[in-house]
C-alpha cells in the first residue's frame, strides 16, 4: 500500500503540518489550523460516502455532532479522575459514538441508494437536529454544553492540552492516523467494492455482493471517522452546540468535499483547507461572506465539476506531456479580466449589503468602506463605476476566456492525440 | 442421477395484464451448451432475468442444481454458482479492466466485505483476474478505464466478469450483439474456450453462432417453448419453421 514515493509524500505532509505553527505563531492562525485539521478528517469521512460509494448524504453532521456530544459528556463525566492520556483518547470515544450512530441510523438510510438515500439522510438529519433542541438535558439546548479539556494534575509526556498549540499537536496526530486509516480502507476489498457499487450497483449484485450491505458498512465506517472529527472539535472548542449536528454543518461538509474533488482521495483535504480558510478569513473581512461562498460554489460546480483535485490532475497530465508551458500565458491572460470582474462584483455586493443590511449600524447607511475606499452610497458615482467595472470585466472575460478555451481544447486534442 | 443444472417448471411472468412468460418447462442438462432462440419480443431476456432473479417470478419454480431458488436475491443466486452477462453492457465504467475483473473474483475467493485485507496483497485474486484478462484478450488494456474501451472490448470484458468467479452455470444474453463478422468469430472462440466443462445457456440472434456452439436449442415463441432439440432436429422442425417467418428459409441459409 505504501510505495516509497507515497511514503515520502505522507511524511512531507505530516512534517508540514507539524512545522506550520512554528511559522504562523499568532493565535488566529493557530485556531485556523486547528479547525482545518478537524475539517480534513470530517470531509474525508464524508467522501467515503459521496466519492467512494456514490451516496449523497445531506445529514452527515449527525455523526460528527453525536461524536462531539458524547465526547463532551465523557469528558465531563471523567472530571478529575481523568488525565491528559484519557483526554488524548477522547476522539476515539467520539469515533465509537459515530460508529454506533451509523449502526443504528445507517440501517435505515442505506436500504436504498440514490435519491431515496439522499432524502432519508436529510430526514434523519432534521430529526436528530430537532431532538437536540427538544432534549436540552442531553444536548444543552441553545447554549450547548461545555467542558474543560485540562483535567487532573499530571501531564502526558509534558502535554496538558491546555495551550492551543498542544491541542493543535493532538489534532494533527489524530488527523494523520485517521487519514492513513481512511486511505488504507480504499485499498481493501470493501473499499474497492464500494467503488463497484457506486459505478454499477446492479452488476455488483451479479458478482455476489449485497449492495445494501456494502453501503451499510461504508456508512458505519464513515460515521466512525466523522465521530473522531467530532471528538476533536469538542476538545478544541471546549463547547458543543446543536449547530454541530444540524443541516448547515452537513451542507458545509458537502461543499468542502465537492469543491475539493470527490474523485480523488486527497480532494476533500484540499476542499477542507480552502473552504475553512475562506470561511474564517473572508468571514473576518466581510459579513457578506456567505454570499461569496455561494458564488464560489456555483462557479466551481459550473466550471470544474470534478473539483480542484481534478483541475490539478489535469494540469499534471499536461505537465507530463510537456504541454503545460503552452497553457501558462493563457492562464495569466485570463486571470486579469477575471480579477477586474471580481473587483466590480465585490464593489456592487458590498455597497448593496451596506445599504440593505446596514452593517450593524442600522439600515440605510449612507457610507461604507470597500477595499479601503470610503464610498458615498447616496451618490450615483460609486454605483456607476462599480457597474462599469463589472460590465467591462464580463466583456473582457468572455473575449479572452473564449480564446483561452480554444487554446485549452487545442491542447487537449494534442494530449489525446499523443496518447493514441 | 444428478439434478439438471437448471430446471424451470410452470414458470410464468406477467407485467400487469400482459403475460410475457406463459408457462415454461425446461431442463438444462449439466455441462451442455444450450441456446434459446425466438423472434423479437418472445421473452428470451425476460426468461434470463427470472432465472438470475433480476425480476421476481409470477408463478412457477426455478431449481438450480436441484435447489429451489425462488425468492433469492441476485447475489445469493450468484453465490450458488450461477453467473450471467447482459445484453446491454453492464460493467464498472470508472474502474480499470483489471479492477473490474478483480471485483468479480473477490466474493468467490472468500474475501467478502473485508476491510482488513490489502488488495495488493491478495495474490490469488490478482492471478485469477490476470488469467481471465489473458483469456479474454484484454491484457494490454489492463489499466484502461472500462468506460473508454471499444465496444467489442467491452463485450469481451462483459463475458470476462461473468466467468471470472468460476461459476459453473453461465448465462450469456446476446454475447455477440452488434459485433462485426470477425469480432463475432473471436467471441465464439472465446465463449467456447471459457465455458469448457461448464453449463452454458445463451440467448442469441445470430444463427451462425447458435448452430455453431449449441448442443441443444430451445425455441421460445410468445412466452412458450415450442421445441427443444438438437440443432439438426430444430432446423427441420415444422413448428419452428412456422414461427420463423412462416418458412424454413431463414434457418436454412445458415450452416
Amino acid at each position: 500500500m505504501f510505495r516509497r514515493g507515497r511514503l515520502l509524500l505522507w511524511g512531507a505532509c505530516l512534517a508540514l503540518a507539524v512545522a506550520l505553527p512554528l511559522v504562523f505563531k499568532s493565535g488566529f492562525m493557530l485556531s485556523l489550523l486547528c479547525q482545518i485539521g478537524i475539517m480534513v478528517v470530517f470531509a474525508l469521512s464524508y467522501n467515503m460516502l459521496l466519492g467512494q460509494t456514490g451516496l449523497l448524504s445531506f445529514g452527515h453532521a449527525v455523526y460528527f455532532g453525536i461524536g462531539a456530544f458524547i465526547s463532551m459528556h465523557t469528558l465531563n463525566m471523567i472530571g478529575k479522575d481523568g488525565g491528559p492520556l484519557v483526554v488524548a483518547l477522547l476522539p476515539l470515544v467520539g469515533g465509537l459514538a459515530g460508529l454506533l450512530a451509523g449502526v443504528v441510523l445507517g440501517w435505515v438510510t442505506t436500504k436504498k441508494a440514490g435519491t431515496t438515500f439522499a432524502m432519508i439522510s436529510l430526514g434523519i438529519g432534521e430529526l436528530v437536529a430537532a431532538c437536540a433542541l427538544m432534549f436540552p438535558g442531553l444536548f444543552g439546548g441553545e447554549g450547548g454544553i461545555s467542558g474543560n479539556r485540562v483535567v487532573g494534575t499530571g501531564s502526558l509526556l509534558g502535554f496538558t492540552w491546555g495551550p492551543q498549540v498542544e491541542m493543535y499537536g493532538l489534532i494533527v496526530a489524530w488527523a494523520f492516523v485517521a487519514t492513513v486509516a481512511m486511505f488504507a480502507l480504499t485499498q481493501t476489498p470493501l473499499g474497492r467494492m464500494a467503488n463497484a457499487v457506486r459505478d454499477n450497483p446492479e452488476r455488483a449484485e451479479f458478482v455476489g455482493y449485497d449492495t445494501q450491505r456494502v453501503r451499510y458498512l461504508m456508512l458505519i465506517l464513515s460515521g466512525l471517522f466523522a465521530g473522531v472529527a467530532g471528538g476533536l472539535t469538542a476538545l478544541n472548542y471546549e463547547i458543543v452546540t446543536a449547530e454541530t449536528l444540524n443541516a448547515h454543518t452537513s451542507g458545509v461538509v458537502l461543499l468542502m468535499t465537492f469543491v475539493g474533488g470527490i474523485g480523488f482521495f486527497y480532494g476533500p483535504i484540499i476542499g477542507a483547507i480552502l473552504v475553512t480558510v475562506m470561511q474564517i478569513v473572508i468571514g473576518g473581512m466581510t459579513q457578506a461572506w456567505l454570499l461569496y461562498f455561494g458564488l464560489f460554489f456555483l462557479f466551481m460546480v459550473l466550471m470544474a465539476p470534478g473539483g480542484i483535485a481534478s483541475v490539478i490532475a489535469m494540469q499534471r497530465n499536461l505537465w507530463q506531456a510537456g504541454l503545460f508551458r503552452r497553457m501558462v500565458p493563457h492562464y495569466l491572460a485570463v486571470a486579469l479580466p477575471i480579477l477586474v470582474l471580481l473587483a466590480g462584483l465585490v464593489g456592487l455586493i458590498e455597497m448593496t449589503y451596506a445599504l440593505l443590511a446596514g452593517e450593524g449600524v442600522g439600515a440605510g447607511d449612507t457610507a461604507t468602506k470597500v477595499m479601503g475606499m470610503q464610498l458615498q452610497l447616496a451618490s450615483m458615482e460609486p454605483w456607476a463605476i462599480a457597474l462599469a467595472i463589472t460590465v467591462a470585466g464580463v466583456a473582457l472575460t468572455r473575449w479572452i476566456g473564449g480564446r483561452t478555451r480554444a487554446a485549452w481544447n487545442e491542447t487537449l486534442a494534442t494530449l489525446h492525440g499523443d496518447r493514441t | 442421477m444428478t439434478a439438471p443444472a437448471i430446471r424451470l417448471s410452470g414458470l410464468r411472468k406477467n407485467f400487469g395484464a400482459s403475460e410475457i412468460i406463459r408457462g415454461v418447462d425446461l431442463d438444462i442438462r449439466r455441462g451442455e451448451r444450450h441456446a434459446i432462440i425466438g423472434p423479437n419480443g418472445a421473452g428470451k431476456s425476460t426468461l434470463f432475468h427470472l432465472i438470475s432473479a433480476r425480476l421476481p417470478v409470477s408463478a412457477g419454480v426455478i431449481e438450480l442444481k436441484g435447489e429451489n431458488v425462488i425468492g433469492l436475491k441476485p447475489f445469493e443466486i450468484n453465490r450458488k454458482g450461477l453467473s450471467r452477462s447482459f445484453q446491454i453492457t453492464n460493467i464498472f465504467h470508472n474502474l480499470s479492466v483489471f479492477e473490474n475483473l478483480r471485483c468479480a473474483v473477490l466474493w468467490s475467493l472468500g474475501y467478502r466485505y473485508s476491510f482488513w485485507h490489502r488488495l495488493a496483497g491478495l495474490t490469488d485474486a490478482r492471478l485469477r483476474a490476470d488469467a481471465v484478462m489473458e483469456d479474454i484478450g484484454l491484457a494490454k488494456r489492463r489499466d484502461t478505464p472500462a468506460g473508454i474501451l471499444s465496444y467489442a472490448e467491452q463485450r469481451a470484458l462483459e463475458i470476462g466478469i461473468t466467468i471470472a468467479s468460476g461459476a459453473d452455470v453461465i448465462l450469456l444474453d446476446e454475447p455477440t450483439a452488434g459485433m462485426s463478422r470477425s469480432e463475432t468469430d473471436d467471441a465464439v472462440a472465446l465463449i467456447r474456450r471459457v465455458t469448457e466443462g461448464k453449463t452454458l445457456v445463451m440467448v442469441e440472434h445470430d444463427m451462425g453462432v447458435v448452430f455453431g456452439l449449441a448442443d441443444r436449442i430451445s425455441v421460445l415463441v410468445y412466452g412458450q417453448i415450442i421445441a427443444t432439440d438438437a440443432p439438426a432436429a430444430i432446423r427441420c422442425n415444422a413448428a419452428v419453421q412456422e414461427a420463423y417467418l412462416g418458412t424454413g428459409s431463414h434457418l436454412g441459409h445458415q450452416p
